[in-house]
């Protein structure tokens, strides 16, 4: 048998990753998976840090730029914010990391070290590698079952500002789900602002299953709010309940505007969307957003 | 926590899996629903080795501890098995030399003057001194060669003595040393659930002619219940020589890095255990025939310990049965019309030797067709596929009596009956034989018989036999068919099996025994 042959013979069954699905037979007896942690101190070394301004502004952000149309609103509100931060926002696609780490203003976003989903973007080195260097990803722990030591409060402490999804994944029907206590209590215990976010239309631009962009330039909003301080003796459930307020004001800025949604705050309840088919949530989810200058003004009566 | 054994049933999921032939190996792509029976994972193995055979020595099952059964007038004998176990060979210290120390410490400790050390060979040939060496050790070796370390020799009627009969009325020669002793001290490994501990021992400290007339080696082997010879020499032995029994229970074992894949479940390989696969395998297949030889007969393995058991021979091989039934028994539902083995280069008689046709025939149809408890994974008539090249080759050092066995006894038949009655007694009273195994390292004139009777069973079991890859003139001789492929091998046994016959792998065999319910 060729070389060839033999690479077929032994491939067989296998993807281009040389994973063979477990036979169904065996999946009851199915090898525990190994507990693996990927370094990621070098993604935080000069070198890396050069190389990945490099990629953001000379690559992603343009090629993200080109596929949506993203507009900023409140980035004033992080003039006087120097960090270490914790920008929490609400998460419905992956466009959302590349759009938010553009958005910052660049003394921030060089500063940024991003948790990502430790079972998905950290399960193979590759992926790894590339989360580490492009977006300076660090492991998070969200299923709870491999018990990685989380590094959060150590990159707090060197300075570095974190970009966390307190939802903790992507939201599978493009509206907010409630936000896990995780990243409170990293505020609280570590006494850091938290800078709420809201994004609205990634969804529509790139839901869940899409590895690419609609067509079509779809529009983006992107709405920073003033930080929220952790108040002494504040709990971590108290904080979390804040910070989705805050979200859930700066979502409503998109319909009522900034001084809509300012008075309407303590009254507005988080966007989970229509309760009804599913086929309607989708609809309303992926509604595209109307075009900036049609609506003409942000004040509102 | 290791994994239990299990029975897989390909599906359309199921990666090509890992099979021996011979000196080398490959993947072969098993039909939709056959059952790939699968050993349990290593047990975790002993963190303290010399503390686990201390403990033994001290606590022993059903007798005294060790220490208090020597004296200084004792005259204590160490029986030690040969290097037949494990295959391959433990990579050093052996865990044999690690327990004969712990023995000897203790001999020393209570001032044993007398003590020897026999290598219990039976048939097989005698060690060499390299052998020797790694098997016990330097520190023992030099202390106890040339006058205290001996290879057994069931022909030297000088050192051979009766100890009574059996039941069935046969005298029961065996190692004089043995007999003679006030203590026998037995260090063993047992790497199968299928061969005993006294059975055994006393068919290998035994005369030719005891072997003979109990039939000792067919009997003592697998599947072999309900006619326990050799359990007839252990009673008399044992009724005449208090025995002390040390058994290792041993681990799958751990090849080098690059290996790990064949320890592996094709399905969980990663890719650079594919990568290794195929590196090793085109290596392997394009390497000269000499140097892959020596690199398969010369293979060592690291082996962890999952056991260390010491005491009279009943109650220690009930626990050491236990341990060996957790690694290695798999339940299988049902008997099956095929069964294929991939049979390895390694058996107990080839080490350091050449595998050649009868100790194939010997390792498959004995060792792994009895790999089996309660009955056998082949229903009566069923097709039995072997995987092995089988070149005629043969040490001439080792293996002299097989080449005439093979040329001049399976030129006229192949019956183990036809062939013991005609043929046994000539071979095994040939003086050059004789010379050779007492005084080169040989085979004894007798052991090919004994090893074609091994696989009586099967031969008389299975309906047909084809052996897939072999070299046709000697498989033809062996009395099997061959076939170039797997789908030819069923295409050759549907006249017997059908068309959509339930076919079987035992995979990891021998150390995986088939529970057939």
């Amino acid at each position: 048998m060729g070389l060839v042959d033999e690479v077929k013979m032994v491939s067989h069954a296998r993807d281009w990753r040389g994973r063979s699905r477990t036979p169904r037979s065996a999946e009851r007896w199915a090898a525990p998976k190994e507990r693996r942690e990927f370094p990621t101190a070098w993604a935080r070394t000069t070198p890396a840090r050069l190389a990945r301004a490099g990629i953001q502004r000379g690559l992603l952000g343009p090629l993200v730029w080109s596929q949506v149309s993203p507009r900023v609103y409140g980035a004033d509100r992080l003039d006087r914010v120097d960090g270490p931060v914790v920008i929490v926002a609400n998460h419905s696609s992956h466009l959302d990391t590349p759009l938010l780490l553009r958005s910052l203003p660049p003394r921030l976003a060089q500063h940024v070290a991003v948790g990502a989903a430790a079972d998905y973007f950290f399960d193979a080195r590759w992926r790894a590698t590339v989360s580490a260097l492009m977006f300076n990803a660090f492991p998070v722990e969200r299923l709870g079952n491999r018990r990685i030591k989380s590094i959060a409060p150590e990159l707090l402490a060197e300075g570095w500002n974190l970009l966390l999804f307190p939802e903790a994944t992507r939201s599978p029907d493009g509206w907010m789900h409630p936000f896990r206590l995780g990243t409170a209590q990293l505020c609280c215990n570590a006494g850091v602002p938290a800078v709420p976010v809201a994004i609205r239309g990634a969804y529509a631009a790139m839901p869940r299953g899409r590895n690419w962009p609609r067509p079509g330039r779809p529009r983006i909003a992107i709405r920073f709010g003033p930080p929220l301080v952790p108040e002494t003796g504040e709990t971590a459930a108290d904080f979390s309940v804040r910070m989705l307020d805050a979200v859930t004001q700066l979502w409503a800025e998109e319909e009522l505007g900034w001084w809509g949604s300012s008075r309407a705050a303590g009254t507005l309840m988080p966007p989970t969307g229509p309760a009804g088919a599913e086929w309607r949530r989708q609809w309303e989810a992926t509604r595209p957003l109307p075009d900036a200058g049609a609506r003409g003004r942000i004040w509102r009566p | 926590m290791s994994r239990p054994g299990f029975v897989l049933e390909v599906d359309e999921r199921t990666p090509p899996v890992l099979i021996h032939r011979g000196e080398g190996f490959g993947v072969e792509r098993f039909p939709l629903g056959t059952h790939v029976v699968y050993p349990p994972d290593s047990l975790p193995a002993v963190r303290d080795i010399d503390a686990a055979i201390a403990l033994a020595l001290q606590h022993p099952h059903g007798t005294d501890p060790l220490r208090e059964l020597l004296t200084p007038s004792t005259r204590l004998t160490v029986v030690i098995d040969d290097i037949c176990t494990p295959a391959p060979s433990m990579r050093a210290p052996d865990i044999r030399q690690r327990v004969v120390e712990a023995v000897l410490e203790i001999a020393a400790e209570q001032q044993v003057d007398d003590v020897e050390l026999v290598a219990a060979n039976g048939l097989q040939r005698r060690m060499t001194a390299a052998e020797l060496r790694h098997l016990v050790g330097e520190r023992v070796y030099g202390s106890f060669t040339p006058d205290r370390l001996h290879n057994h020799d069931a022909e030297d009627r000088a050192n051979l003595v009766g100890i009574g009969a059996t039941d069935a009325g046969h005298d029961v020669e065996i190692n004089r040393r043995v007999a003679e002793s006030d203590l026998v001290v037995h260090v063993s490994v047992v790497t199968s659930a299928i061969a005993g501990n006294c059975r055994s021992l006393a068919a290998r400290i035994a005369s030719y002619a005891t072997v003979r007339d109990e039939n000792a080696y067919a009997t003592a082997h697998p599947g072999s219940d309900d006619a326990p010879a050799a359990d007839r020499l252990g009673v008399v032995l044992e009724r005449q020589v208090p025995i002390f029994v040390v058994e290792a229970t041993l681990d799958h074992g751990d090849s080098a890095r690059q290996l790990a894949f064949l320890g592996k479940r094709e399905w969980e390989w990663s890719l650079r255990d594919q990568a290794a696969y195929v590196g090793v395998k085109r290596l392997n297949d394009l390497g000269p025939g000499r140097v892959r030889h020596r690199i398969w007969q010369h293979a060592q393995a690291s082996y962890g310990v999952t056991a260390v058991c010491a005491g009279r021979p009943a109650e220690v091989r009930a626990r050491t049965l236990e341990t060996l039934h957790r690694q290695q028994l798999t339940e299988v539902d049902g008997q099956s019309d095929v069964v294929v083995f991939g049979l390895p280069s390694a058996s107990a008689s080839s080490v350091n030797s050449i595998m050649n046709p009868i100790l194939a025939m010997s390792l498959g149809l004995g060792v792994y067709f009895n790999s089996f408890r309660g009955r056998p994974l082949l229903r009566p008539g069923g097709a039995l596929i072997l995987y092995h090249p089988m070149q005629q080759q043969f040490h001439p050092v080792h293996h002299p009596s097989y080449i005439d066995f093979f040329e001049e006894v399976l030129a006229e038949t192949t019956d183990p009956a036809t062939i013991a009655s005609k043929y046994q007694d000539q071979f095994a009273g040939d003086e050059w034989y004789r010379h050779l195994y007492r005084n080169s390292y040989a085979f004894h004139g007798a052991h090919p018989f004994l090893m074609w009777y091994l696989g009586a069973r099967a031969l008389a079991h299975a309906g047909d036999i084809i052996c897939v890859g072999a070299d046709r003139p000697t498989a033809s001789r062996l009395g099997f068919r061959t076939a170039s492929t797997l789908a030819d091998a069923l295409e050759m046994a549907s006249g017997k099996v059908g068309r959509s016959p339930s076919i079987a792998y035992l995979h990891g065999a021998p150390n995986t025994i088939a529970d057939v319910r």
